[in-house]
């Protein structure tokens, strides 16, 4: 984009917050017809920060757009109250329904909640594991995104026990029961009990093909399914999202630290998304928007007669201490070794563990780096991320794929002719 | 543009033999000379085919990778520019944290002896690899600016997608280095020879006699073509099992490996290399692809380029008169590996890879054949094709004798080598304005990069961007972990 584009983009989003640009010269004779629209404020661009490349990008593209009343383009989406707000936004705008899955073991019955869009025709479907203190939303607005790249695509998006509104009810309570089962084995049977209930719920005759994508926790979670190999053939890759073993190992050390600098509540969930945006923890304030209320509790421990309300972490991170190390362990070799197309996503390129560095090197893997991405990358870079995971699905779908002839069947052809 | 007696006064005032020197000691050199160097740099590569044409003797070197005082030891252990000529394989930047000293100085001896030194490009020499994988951040650290990143980016553009050796010798030459001991005469017999950086044989390897590839399979060309008697790589090549050279055939160097849409190496002649490496395609596959066990063609991993079996290699030296191709692009533990019966080579060239993958490098000498008055070398290797030779099973394996020397990792320099980070900053927070900083940088110039690159030589960085939003965040500290 020129200079002058630039800060014609620039100065006509300072001057006019709530307003798209006008539209360009040869859609002038549209003008009278938009200008109901135009009062109308624009779909939030991923990108808050209103001086930086791509919001600037996403007004001049407006320009290629022939916004029609019928179309209602620059209508406001449901659930839009304003651009620079920090109210929470709904679900479902982003998925098309939740699903309650009820599943009863020896031990424990559990109520799984998920979001899902459903693929259309033979559309993959792509299941994400949000990482640890996070919630199935985390990768909500990755979802809007990723059917603007693959319109056919589906999103299955869980809660992991512990997190969002996922239940699980022991049927033999302990003391020890306080805090959640989060081991990997654990959490790695009930992202395979989800995919498969959720098989039975959609009636599917069989699974779509499907891509794992799993960030930070989830990643090591999507990674240890896809070794195991339980789904056979249906996984076409997994995806890992900013997480290495080497690294993460590392920084375990200071986690607990991390951990007590957080603020322990917040008064609403507006000051929550606050929080996390001004932190700079979500980089993007409209997926902040989406993912952080889930997070949240009204805090149990305040009465509820209580005039102050205050919102706590359904997580108690802190509490998950004795599975980090669990988590991460063997993740590398673990990675390497499943079948499946293979991806990382990361956040910045110093993050290569010894074995993930060499098995880069040797190319058994793709490796893509958004260093403007924090470490909540499908949320930060929701739109980048679904580029490169649609790419990475177009690349490894069996159906499409043809190769060129092996020598064998030319000769045999050959010989043939 | 540049004025030409200017790059004349870059020659006559010796400047060149200065930057050398400069670059040597790993010393930057100041920017107006390296434009000046890029630009001299262009004009001789602008000259050269999409593939060079190499006479040996030639050492081979694989990736590089910003480790210079490694590329100081590959030429301590495989003899000084201009005394041995090298060609370089591609990757010269990335990773190493001397990516700058390490391109130049390649880049420098390029223009002070072009015969001597052949670059061929890499996949990391792109605009788009570099700027996540280190090079432009070094640059931008090093000038504090990208122009220089510039200007080799430029350079990039130009450099040449492959090179044939010619005129390969089947036999070892005495090691150049041996005069110091008693002279050892190197066995004709002897196919490969490996040397560890003390300059002492580990290993040698006699010529085998390996069943070659079925060429009667392959001799069942389409009716009508003419017999080939052209120099080998091109299609008026001569069968390659057919021809038996007094030499060791010809050697096709590449980054990565064979494209399904190449299938003699005139196909590589044709491309429009001048651009910046695309994602698919033939220049990118040659860039990108790797040999792998299987039959064919296979999807790469690696998310561009693809796999390619044995195969595919056997019949590409086949039907292109090549008795082995050299590539580089991926990292072998041992330094080189040989694949599908010695038909293509990986050379590695950066020991101990990224200062932690503990690898050795190699680098491969093919020796020069002098069995007919260095005749033979100078016309192409097509030498007594006349006679026609049909190949048998039991006759010796043709292809060039091999001298691979193996090295380990120079000892770290103290002084140079940058501290690390200790844990990796993605769990952590940075302090905000740190972080403002390098994105507004990144942006600044992702801006310049897809839209106008072509700036004005020397243009200040004054996208008019804003100033980057400082966000005041009391409760996190820099160093602090961040969400799991």
């Amino acid at each position: 984009m020129s200079d002058l584009q630039r800060s014609f983009a620039r100065a006509k989003l300072a001057g006019l917050p709530f307003e798209p640009p006008p539209p360009p010269n040869h859609l002038v004779e549209n003008e009278e017809d938009d200008e109901i629209d135009d009062l109308k404020p624009l779909p939030e661009a991923p990108d808050d920060d209103s001086s930086s490349a791509s919001s600037a990008s996403s007004a001049s593209s407006t320009g290629t757009i022939r916004p029609s009343p019928s179309k209602h383009l620059f209508a406001r989406p449901k659930g839009f109250s304003n651009r620079k707000g920090s109210e929470p936004l709904p679900w479902n705008d982003y998925f098309t329904r939740e699903l309650y899955l009820k599943f009863a073991r020896p031990t424990e019955n559990v109520t799984y909640h998920a979001y899902i869009t459903p693929p259309t025709a033979k559309g993959p479907l792509l299941v994400t594991h949000h990482g640890a203190g996070s919630s199935g939303l985390s990768f909500a607005l990755f979802a809007s995104e990723i059917r603007k790249a693959l319109p056919d695509a589906g999103v299955l998006s869980l809660d992991a026990r512990g997190h969002g509104e996922t239940v699980v009810e022991k049927l033999e309570p302990s003391p020890s029961d306080a805090a959640p089962d989060l081991s990997h084995e654990i959490l790695s049977q009930d992202l395979l009990d989800v995919i498969q209930l959720t098989e039975k719920e959609m009636k599917w005759s069989e699974l779509p093909g499907l891509l794992l994508i799993g960030h930070s926790l989830g990643g090591a979670v999507v990674t240890d399914l896809a070794k195991s190999g339980k789904l056979g053939n249906a996984v076409l890759g997994y995806a890992v999202l900013d997480v290495v073993e080497g690294s993460a190992i590392d920084a375990l050390q200071s986690m607990q630290s991390y951990l007590l600098t957080r603020p322990k509540n917040f008064p609403s969930l507006s000051s929550a998304i606050e929080w996390h945006t001004r932190s700079r923890t979500i980089r993007n304030t409209t997926s902040a928007r989406i993912s952080v209320p889930s997070l949240l509790r009204l805090d149990p421990s305040q009465p509820s007669a209580n005039e102050t309300k205050t919102w706590t972490w359904r997580t108690d991170l802190a509490a998950t201490q004795p599975y980090w190390q669990g988590w991460f362990a063997g993740l590398s070799k673990k990675f390497l070794d499943a079948k499946g197309g293979k991806l990382l996503l990361l956040a910045g390129t110093d993050r290569l563990d010894k074995e993930l560095m060499i098995g880069q090197m040797q190319g058994k893997y793709q490796l893509q780096v958004l260093p403007e991405a924090g470490h909540f990358i499908h949320e930060d870079q929701a739109e980048k991320t679904a580029m490169v995971v649609a790419d990475f699905y177009r690349r490894n779908d069996r159906s499409a794929l043809v190769l060129p002839p092996k020598v064998g069947d030319l000769l045999k052809a050959n010989a043939a002719a | 543009m540049e004025q030409p007696e200017k790059l004349e006064l870059l020659r006559s005032t010796e400047s060149l033999p200065r930057a050398i020197s400069e670059l040597r000691a790993c010393k930057i050199i100041p920017e107006p000379q390296v434009r000046e160097i890029c630009h001299k740099a262009r004009e001789l590569l602008i000259e050269e085919a999409n593939v060079v044409q190499v006479d040996a003797p030639v050492t081979i070197c694989g990736d590089i990778h910003g480790q210079f005082h490694d590329l100081m030891e590959l030429f301590r252990v495989g003899g000084d520019v201009p005394d041995t000529n090298y060609l370089f394989m591609g990757d010269f930047v990335d990773r190493g944290f001397y990516s700058l000293e390490s391109f130049l100085l390649l880049l420098c001896l390029k223009v002070r002896y072009p015969d001597r030194i052949t670059l061929i490009r890499g996949n990391h020499e792109s605009r788009q690899i570099t700027t996540v994988y280190g090079f432009y951040d070094e640059c931008l650290r090093k000038y504090g600016s990208a122009n220089v990143w510039r200007y080799c980016c430029e350079v990039f553009d130009y450099l040449a997608l492959g090179a044939i050796v010619l005129g390969t010798s089947s036999t070892l030459e005495p090691s150049f280095t041996d005069q110091s001991q008693a002279i050892e005469p190197v066995d004709d017999d002897v196919e490969i020879e490996i040397m560890n950086s003390r300059n002492e044989v580990t290993a040698r390897f006699p010529r085998s006699r390996r069943p070659l590839f079925e060429p009667e399979a392959l001799n069942s060309s389409p009716p009508g073509t003419p017999s080939k008697t052209g120099p080998s790589g091109t299609g008026a090549t001569s069968d390659a099992g057919g021809s038996l050279q007094s030499g060791g055939g010809s050697v096709l160097c590449v980054h990565g490996g064979l494209s399904p849409l190449i299938d003699s190496v005139d196909k590589i002649r044709l491309l429009d290399r001048k651009q910046e490496v695309p994602h698919e395609g033939a220049m990118c596959d040659l860039l990108w692809s790797d040999p792998d066990e299987i039959d064919g063609w296979g999807l790469s991993p690696r998310g561009a380029g693809f796999l390619f079996g044995s195969d595919i290699v056997k019949r590409f030296n086949y039907l292109n008169d090549l008795s082995l191709i050299a590539r580089a692009h991926q990292l072998v533990m041992e330094g080189f590996k040989e694949m599908f019966d010695s038909s293509i080579v990986t050379v590695w060239s950066a020991p101990n890879y990224c200062y932690r993958c503990g690898n050795v490098a190699a680098i491969l000498e093919l020796g020069e054949d002098t069995s007919n008055g260095g005749i033979i070398s100078r016309s192409n290797g097509d030498a007594e094709r006349s006679l026609q030779v049909l190949p048998t099973n039991d006759m010796p394996r043709s292809g060039p004798g091999r001298r691979y020397r193996v090295f380990e990792a120079a000892p770290q320099d103290p002084r140079g080598m940058p501290a690390k980070k200790p844990v990796a900053d993605y769990f952590l927070i940075n302090s905000p304005i740190a972080i403002s900083i390098r994105t507004d940088f990144r942006l600044k110039d992702k801006e310049k990069f897809g839209g106008i690159l072509e700036l004005e030589d020397g243009e200040q960085e004054s996208t008019g961007a804003s100033e980057p939003e400082e966000i005041p965040v009391p409760d996190i500290k820099k160093g602090d972990v961040f969400i799991i």
